[in-house]
């Protein structure tokens, strides 16, 4: 039996469960930010292992373009990270509530 | 009994004996190194290094103070720092010790050699993404550097690892910039392959100066040597990021660091001066002059070519050596900004200006 | 064979690699399991002959964000109230339940489902006989995706400037020197 795509999948699957679990239950930014980094990579995964399958190497430029995406983003987002920990002097997702209706 | 002699196994008795090989010669670099680091700047400054250690009447130029330097540093006692992170204290050497033994699998030795009618190239590990593979594990070796200063719980060593981190994070960019011309020159990122067109054509340092002269200097940063090591400098911040490591986890950091300049001169000579080959002959021309009845041509050609090869990873040692011990320190800023505003831009237009000119140059001849 | 018994090692690697990043306290233990779980996606797409993939996630994944992210951890020196692990009030251990059994379920119906095999032209012989998956993968890149290309080089243009600004440190008043004659 080989490899097949739904093995990659599934994994790809649990990764991202990981990841949103990461997301919903930790309440450190820098965690939250690992853990979308986490999701990222699952969906990475599936398209390459999907670009087997389907007739064309798409899936691998796509990986590509996401990681661009991902670098940026996190880069961005970390650099918000130390802005608000400057201005308020805390990082918890419980008390950055200012935008709060 | 089923074994037979096909190509997988013939190329996994190959892989057992080249890794033996290399790895001999890889963790022996580091002695004579820091022999030679005391012996070459003595010489310079006239007067004579370390020469008392001896076996008997032996002395040998001071060689086996190498030998008692490694005892002292495996019998001293480990002192490990009371708050620090025990895991990442312990970590910490082995994240800068893997890549650098990691990159050296990646060179090409010597020419290709034919056993039994299948080809064994002579790098430990044949990836077809040469260059890719070396610039992606050593980017690794920063994780060492950052874990340790960090995990010390010592504001010194916190701010020693910090600047060299990002000392190495910046001249990395340059440092692969530069060698995208020669991917462009050569058409391959396979290694083997650039060697061999070099073997037909001109060194790599003929057709491409300028990648040269950037790779030489970030190769310098990137090991926190020579004018750039302020980080680990030892009028500065104590020793940097390893104060507290003492006895055999420093004597992994300085391993790490022998081991990485090694790789990269490897790596400059592979590149810039032809690997393996020797001017104005071919391969197959040795092979064929020293064709006798014991031992096939080829072997004694692929012996010569790694002799070549090491020969010229030790020029870049002498001059890593002579460097050091020349020039003075850069200034941290003075050392960013040379990373930043002058390094990259001369690279990046390196890049544009070859290949235009290999544009105009294809056009010429295809049309 | 040997290819599925290394799918299985590596996957449970990851799968061990990805809980623990989620699950430490300490944000640099969980940086570091993630820099590992980074490092075993590339070893993933280099089995499945994505060399340029695996290349360029090592480089830019575990060799370059991941160490923004742990000098950003480091610099910030996080006192101990965040450094508490995950955190459940009350009802949400239901949500919890809820997302495992909803991803879950969806495992089960893929597990179960008929198995696709890798079909179509690019077979890994034929991409090495054109010149290599670097080759074929830039030729893709830049040829049919240029504008997704220089789309991408455009973000990376914002990024650099939007995270220069928004971390730059508030000009304070700094006394000059020149003010007191000097």
């Amino acid at each position: 039996m080989a490899v097949s795509l739904q093995h990659y999948m599934v994994l790809a699957t649990i990764l991202f469960t990981c990841g949103v679990i990461g997301v919903m239950f930790r309440r450190n930014l820098l965690m939250v930010l690992m853990s979308i980094e986490l999701m990222l990579n699952a969906a990475n995964l599936v398209f390459i292992a999907a670009s087997r399958n389907v007739n064309g190497l798409d899936g691998q430029v796509m990986v590509f373009i996401v990681m661009t995406v991902a670098a940026c983003e996190a880069a961005v987002g970390l650099a918000m990270v130390i802005a608000l920990f400057r201005k308020y002097g805390t990082i918890r997702t419980d008390f950055l509530r200012v935008l709060r209706g | 009994m089923g074994l037979e002699l096909n190509e997988f196994t013939i190329n996994l008795i190959a892989f057992v004996v080249k890794f033996a090989i290399m790895m001999l010669i890889v963790l022996h670099v580091a002695p004579l190194m820091v022999w030679f680091e005391r012996r070459a700047p003595a010489m310079m400054q006239r007067r004579k290094g370390p020469n008392r250690v001896g076996i008997g009447p032996f002395r040998l130029f001071g060689l086996f103070q190498s030998l008692a330097d490694a005892i002292k540093l495996i019998f001293k006692e480990e002192v490990v720092p009371d708050g620090a992170n025990k895991f990442f204290y312990h970590a910490a050497p082995v994240f800068a010790l893997f890549p650098a033994l990691l990159v050296a699998t990646a060179i090409p030795y010597g020419p290709d050699i034919t056993i039994m009618g299948y080809r064994v190239p002579l790098s430990i590990t044949n990836v077809d993404v040469g260059f890719l593979f070396i610039f992606a594990v050593a980017s690794i070796a920063v994780y060492g550097i950052a874990l340790a200063g960090w995990a010390c719980n010592n504001k010194y060593s916190l701010l020693g690892s910090l600047r060299a981190s990002a000392q190495m994070v910046s001249y990395e960019i340059p440092l692969g910039m530069s060698l995208i011309p020669a991917v462009l020159v050569y058409q391959t990122l396979d290694l083997n392959q650039i060697v061999m067109a070099q073997e037909r054509g001109l060194w790599g340092v003929f057709t491409m100066p300028v990648s040269f002269l950037i790779f030489l200097i970030c190769m310098f940063a990137e090991t926190n040597r020579a004018p750039f090591d302020l980080a680990e400098g030892e009028s500065e911040l104590v020793a940097g990021f390893h104060t507290e490591y003492n006895s055999f986890k420093f004597s992994q950091f300085f391993l790490a660091e022998y081991t990485s300049m090694f790789t990269l001169s490897c790596l400059a000579s592979t590149v810039f001066f032809g690997g393996w080959s020797i001017p104005f002959i071919s391969n197959a021309q040795i092979a064929e002059l020293l064709a006798n009845p014991f031992i096939p041509g080829q072997y004694i050609a692929a012996a010569i070519g790694f002799g070549a090869l090491l020969l010229k990873a030790a020029f870049f040692m002498w001059l890593y050596v002579w460097v050091r011990w020349t020039l003075p320190r850069f200034r941290y800023d003075q050392l960013m900004s040379l990373g930043w505003k002058f390094m990259l831009p001369i690279a990046l237009a390196n890049v544009v200006i070859t290949a235009g000119v290999l544009v105009m140059m294809r056009h010429q001849i295809g049309s | 064979m040997f290819a599925l018994a290394l799918f299985y090692s590596i996957a449970a690697l990851l799968v061990f690699c990805a809980v623990m990043v989620v699950s430490r306290r300490n944000p640099i233990s969980s940086a570091i399991y993630l820099v590992i779980s980074l490092f075993l996606v590339a070893c993933l797409y280099a089995t499945l002959g994505a060399d340029f993939a695996a290349a360029i996630q090592v480089l830019v994944y575990a060799g370059a964000i991941m160490v923004l992210f742990l000098f950003v951890i480091m610099l910030l020196n996080l006192d101990p109230e965040h450094l508490r692990g995950p955190e459940m009030h009350g009802g949400e251990i239901v949500v919890l339940l809820l997302t495992i059994g909803g991803f879950l379920g969806i495992v089960i119906a893929m597990a179960t489902a008929a198995p696709t095999l890798p079909s179509g032209i690019f077979t890994l012989d034929a991409i090495e006989k054109v010149g290599g998956n670097t080759l074929v993968v830039g030729m893709k890149l830049l040829v049919n995706y240029i504008w997704a290309f220089e789309m991408a080089s455009f973000l990376i243009l914002l990024a650099i400037v939007a995270s220069i600004v928004i971390a730059k440190k508030p000009k304070a008043e700094v006394p000059s020197t020149t003010e007191r004659g000097h």
